[in-house]
């Protein structure tokens, strides 16, 4: 098709074109964003707590919240993978415990050494997303109900085979992992969810399969039509979301000494909240095909110190959910509000 | 219909502007529409025509200037006040509600009831009056999903004439009716015209507002270029000159199809989980295969077929001579180099919320990738760049949503991804519906040229003069069937009498 390149045009050259859009882009990037957002309202709340709320700068505190931030974060960018098909995935926490005990079998049932039972974890909940997704893009059903579905599957039988009995008799390593502090304020587990985050950044931005999966998301209908494979993405999309959710339970495990089915509520479903926290603070669309790496960690950070910061304050546990629940709420106005203002841009002509 | 005698809706438009962040979309715009008179409301793309529709309509409102209605200041502040007064309007955006039945959607505004019930019976008789008066033969109680896109726009037709207005506005209403059901709407359109109803009709078709207009309208960059003149005198040359503002191009030459070695694409009694029997047909390298057929004759859907989205149950298919099995849509575009221009950009032609550079270049990050599949913005831009210049695509840069692009740039990008992809046999689906002159001459050259550098294009298209004077051959399709093949010496008269006669003889 050479040739085509040689029609004459006076349209203005591309390279001056590409460089003011460069920067345009950069600028509209960043505004439009929750980015900017997030930052004030963080730094914001960091003030207020730190005046009004005894100790909320205190070293342990500081080191808590971090450790907290490392697991919610996890646990935030592992739905914002499966946000990225426009669907969803209830039974995250489900898969997450299920993973964790797993993991747990594997060291203490089986006696395997450490690492080779922490990558059999982060497969089984990857193994476990994939069924998610296998049956969401065999049947067509809406995730919702499908995850619905296979959440009491999965976690039922995971009972079943547990006889609910937890691990308590981790190595000492892992036990000990947990309870590093860095600098005094840092745990490892927040090194951990920015270590995911970055994975996930690399795969967005900079590899072919994460684009096709953002394409993919956006519009299923014209990315299959462009040749992609749009089944086999969304199913990786899924399993993704489950290994990941692997890693966040082993880390809300190695927090607690132990692996205990209990740890995410009934049906895991206590990490419902945080997962959707995030990521939509964070300006992922629940509508596919949009994410934002960075506003999702940031969205955890700033869910982390409003929590515990009313807490701190002596606000009851309920008030915080009202809260938190408020905030989700607000986000996805906010989402919808940004979404009815683009369309109003793009249709005035 | 209701021949009960309405006086007659006079609609004056009187130095309407109005600006939306950055852009003055309409300067001081005037329009003239008396009473029972069809206009034509003309322009290309961002002329301005659907800001002041909307205008019309209640949907915007004007930053200065009146619209008055038999001589009355009117300000509607939404679409429900612009009905009350007797304004209907055929948007170019669909806006039915597809899971609603065709009855449903026509009695939406005012459903028929029956002890506080919908009356589904009621519903059904006073739709099937309105689907009658346009020949569309189609029960009331079907979804809207299941109907073509044809049927879609008749029922949409049928909507706002069922609310018996007295200023009926149409924006782009033929654009995917075939060249009878357009005589159907027109006979429809004159009749209410002569019971005293006021029409403006908006057409990128120029024959069509020579055949049904009596007066006209042209905006260009949201001005008046003319104000309400008399067609009568003026000819094709006069509008597109007032349009675009200089003279229309002459067409480039057509491409000489050669017909050496295996076809590029070949169809031997192929059969589909559609319908489609005994489907037989070549398309060469370096040639443009023309395919006609009314709406739901199957050609949207055959080519669905040819590019892997719809299974092929029976048959052969041949690229360059050797038999092949399409898998599935992946496997057409990577493998085998077919590419589909989708009839349907907004739906599943492209990613509208995604950027320019994305969509052109999703056909190939597959390729792109280089270790561990990495791509980077660069790569991407430098594979899309190209054609933002070679296929004219005007847009601020690569970064621009492709939502925000006009129609004829849209279709431009959707035609550059399968540039990128280099496809050898590139199948392309109403490749100028609902796109403005310039863009649609582009596009033919275009189309040609891809052809003369070696690709074997096959166009879809229900534009009867645009096919005769691409096509180097012409396949007809009727009911999942094809039932003529011709070699086209574009030569309208023979070739439109062939088709006619394949259709209905």
């Amino acid at each position: 098709m050479a040739a085509l390149n040689t029609v004459q045009t006076p349209s203005p050259r591309p390279g001056e074109r590409d460089a003011a859009s460069a920067a345009s882009r950069r600028l509209s990037g960043i505004f439009g964003s929750n980015l900017v957002g997030l930052l004030i309202a963080i730094a914001v709340f960091v003030l207020l707590f730190g005046f009004f709320a005894n100790g909320f700068l205190s070293k342990v505190n500081l080191y808590s919240i971090s450790r907290s931030i490392g697991i919610d974060g996890v646990i935030g960018l592992a739905m914002m993978t499966v946000l990225v098909t426009g669907g969803l995935n209830l039974g995250l926490g489900a898969i997450g415990v299920c993973s964790a005990m797993g993991v747990g079998w594997a060291l203490q049932s089986l006696g395997l050494p450490i690492a080779v039972s922490m990558i059999f974890g982060v497969l089984l909940g990857a193994a476990l997303g994939a069924v998610n997704g296998l049956i969401v893009v065999t049947t067509r059903l809406h995730s919702f109900v499908v995850t619905l579905a296979t959440m009491s599957i999965f976690f039922g039988t995971m009972i079943l085979l547990s006889g609910a009995n937890g691990f308590n008799a981790l190595p000492r390593v892992l036990t000990g992992f947990g309870r590093i502090r860095m600098y005094g304020v840092v745990s490892p587990l927040l090194l951990i969810m920015l270590l995911v985050a970055a994975l996930l950044f690399y795969l967005y931005r900079y590899t072919a399969l994460g684009r096709e999966m953002l394409a993919a998301g956006a519009n299923p209908f014209a990315a299959k039509l462009s040749g992609l494979p749009v089944e086999r993405l969304f199913v990786c999309c899924h399993a993704l979301c489950g290994g990941i959710g692997a890693i966040a339970g082993v880390m809300a495990s190695l927090r607690n000494g132990a692996i205990v089915p209990s740890m995410a509520g009934p049906l895991g479903a206590d990490w419902l909240l945080p997962a959707f926290l995030a990521p939509v603070l964070g300006g992922t669309l629940l509508t596919g095909g949009g994410v934002s790496v960075s506003g999702a960690v940031l969205g955890c950070v700033f869910v982390e110190i409003i929590t515990r910061g009313l807490y701190m304050l002596q606000i009851g546990e309920f008030w915080i959910q009202t809260a938190l629940g408020l905030v989700l709420l607000g986000a996805i106005l906010l989402e919808r509000g940004r979404a009815a203002m683009a369309l109003q841009r793009s249709i005035g002509r | 219909m209701s021949r009960q005698v309405k006086s007659g809706l006079q609609v004056e438009v009187r130095g309407v502007s109005k600006a939306f962040v950055g852009v003055q979309a309409l300067d001081n715009v005037n329009l003239t529409v008396g009473a029972g008179q069809i206009h034509a409301l003309l322009g290309e793309n961002g002329a301005g025509k659907s800001t002041l529709i909307k205008i019309l309509t209640g949907v915007h409102q004007p930053d200065s200037g009146k619209v008055l209605l038999d001589g009355r200041e009117m300000a509607f502040r939404t679409p429900r006040e612009a009905i009350a007064a007797g304004i209907g309007v055929v948007h170019q955006e669909r806006n039915l509600i597809t899971r609603f039945s065709v009855a449903e959607n026509i009695t939406l505004e005012d459903p028929p009831t029956r002890f506080g019930l919908f009356d589904e019976a009621a519903a059904v008789a006073a739709t099937r009056k309105w689907l009658d008066l346009l020949h569309l033969d189609t029960d009331p109680r079907t979804p809207v999903s299941r109907l073509s896109v044809a049927q879609v726009q008749l029922v949409e037709i049928a909507k706002a004439l069922s609310l018996e207005s007295r200023f009926l506005l149409l924006d782009e209403p033929t654009s995917s009716l075939t060249p009878h059901e357009t005589g159907t709407l027109f006979a429809v359109l004159r009749r209410l015209a002569a019971d005293g109803v006021t029409i403006v009709f908006v057409s990128h078709k120029l024959e069509e507002v020579f055949e049904l207009c009596t007066h006209v309208t042209v905006l260009r960059d949201g001005r008046n270029a003319c104000d309400s003149r008399p067609l009568a005198g003026m000819t094709r040359a006069d509008v597109v000159r007032l349009m675009i503002g200089r003279d229309e191009r002459a067409f480039a030459a057509p491409a000489i199809g050669t017909r050496s070695g295996p076809p590029a694409l070949e169809l031997r009694g192929v059969a589909t989980g559609l319908g489609h029997k005994d489907i037989t047909l070549q398309a060469h390298a370096g040639e443009i295969l023309g395919l006609y057929g009314l709406v739901g004759a199957g050609r949207s859907e055959l080519a669905r077929a040819i590019i892997g989205a719809v299974p092929i149950t029976a048959g052969e298919v041949r690229i360059d001579g050797k038999p092949e099995r399409i898998r599935d849509v992946a496997d057409a575009v990577r493998r085998l180099g077919i590419g589909y221009v989708s009839e349907d950009r907004k739906g599943d032609g492209l990613i509208l919320a995604h950027d320019v550079a994305a969509n052109i270049a999703a056909t190939v990050w597959h390729r792109l990738g280089k270790f561990l599949g990495f791509v980077s913005d660069r790569m991407q831009n430098t594979t899309a760049a190209p054609f933002l210049t070679s296929l004219d695509i005007r847009t601020p840069s690569l970064a621009q949503r492709v939502g925000n692009l006009s129609g004829g740039n849209q279709q431009k990008v959707s035609v550059a991804k399968w540039l990128a992809a280099g496809s050898k046999v590139l199948i392309v689906d109403e490749p100028t519906v609902g796109i403005d002159i310039r863009s649609k001459a582009y596009l033919h050259d275009l189309i040609l040229k891809l052809a003369r550098d070696g690709a074997a294009v096959i166009v879809i298209s229900s534009d009867m003069p645009e096919l005769v004077m691409l096509a180097d051959r012409i396949a007809v399709m009727k009911g999942f069937r094809l039932v003529d093949t011709f070699d086209n010496a574009r030569e309208y008269t023979a070739a439109s009498q062939r088709i006619m006669q394949a259709i209905h003889g």
